[in-house]
């Protein structure tokens, strides 16, 4: 081999190298661009879950409230109910004690 | 092996090692940074669950609160249309009392008896309402006035019919001294002890 063929087989793999580098290069540069998106994806992906999981707390809320509220209203309508019998029946001694508040005198 | 042949493969494998390093440290760099991202984004979606809790919770809370209100209204209106049905209901009792004249006398005349020993003077004057005025012996209930009061004093009826269910006014002669001892006045004055006493019986345990 000639010392021109050899320094031509030098030149050619320190190319190759060359080529080898500036693809890792532009491939490594490529991984970085998409960072950004993927991160961005992957935030909306996260919130999105996240948005949807509230969504769904809130409304799970909102149907025990009502639940909850239905019951209450419920039980308070019977307790008044028996509140006004109640004192529908008391209220000739009410009246009489009122009659007796009223007519009694001092002397 | 020639020596040239082992040159560039060194020079190639030196490359390739390198290339390996490159990609690898862009890979491990990209995964950290996503990594953060994660834990960042994680966070912002804890905070958003923590409202969406507290939002909740709120709405929940607001929904009973809501109804828990509007009960209590409806109660106290409840109570309330019962408490004044009771009281118009004992005025219309009074207003029976008072029409029985039999009954009502004697009332009428501890009302007089109790506002001329509060006033303290030899002579008074009573006023009545028109009703009492037309119908009562005047001349029996000075008897009994006298009779409750152990002793004589001055009666003098005003000829003025006063504005009441039942009851009197006894004042001094010159009208600067009065004790009213009217029924509307005893109703307006007890309201407040009425209303606790009717409460007690009719909402009482």
């Amino acid at each position: 081999m000639s010392g021109i063929e050899t320094v031509k087989i030098i030149v050619d793999a320190e190319k190759e190298a060359a080529k080898m580098l500036a693809d890792a290069r532009t491939r490594a540069d490529d991984i970085r661009k998409r960072l950004d998106s993927l991160i961005k994806e992957q935030r909306e992906e996260v919130l999105q879950a996240a948005k949807k999981e509230a969504e769904a707390l809130v409304q799970n809320a909102e149907n025990d409230g009502k639940a909850e509220a239905r019951e209450f209203e419920r039980d308070a309508e019977g307790k008044i109910r028996e509140l006004t019998a109640r004192a529908t029946a008391r209220k000739s001694a009410a009246i009489k004690k009122l009659v007796a508040l009223i007519m009694e005198t001092k002397a | 092996m020639s020596e040239t042949r082992k040159f560039t493969e060194d020079i190639l494998t030196a490359a390739k090692e390198k290339t390996q390093t490159i990609i690898s440290e862009a890979e491990i760099e990209t995964q950290r940074a996503l990594d953060e991202a994660k834990a960042h984004s994680a966070r912002e979606a804890e905070d958003l669950l923590s409202n969406a809790r507290a939002e909740a919770e709120g709405v929940k809370r607001r929904r009973i609160s809501e109804v828990r209100h509007r009960l209590k209204l409806q109660e106290q209106l409840e109570k309330s249309k019962i408490l004044t049905d009771a009281l118009e209901q004992t005025k219309t009792r009074v207003r029976d009392i008072v029409k029985d004249q039999n009954g009502y006398l004697a009332y009428l005349t501890s009302l007089v008896t109790s506002g001329a020993r509060e006033i303290g003077l030899d002579a008074v004057v009573v006023h009545l309402n028109s009703s009492d005025l037309k119908r009562i012996d005047i001349v029996k209930f000075e008897r009994e006035i006298a009779k409750s009061l152990e002793k004589s004093i001055k009666i003098e009826f005003s000829k003025e019919p006063i504005e009441a269910l039942g009851g009197a006014i006894v004042s001094s002669k010159d009208g600067r001294t009065r004790i009213v001892n009217t029924l509307d006045q005893r109703i307006e004055a007890l309201e407040p002890r009425l209303l606790i006493e009717a409460g007690k019986i009719l909402f009482g345990e």
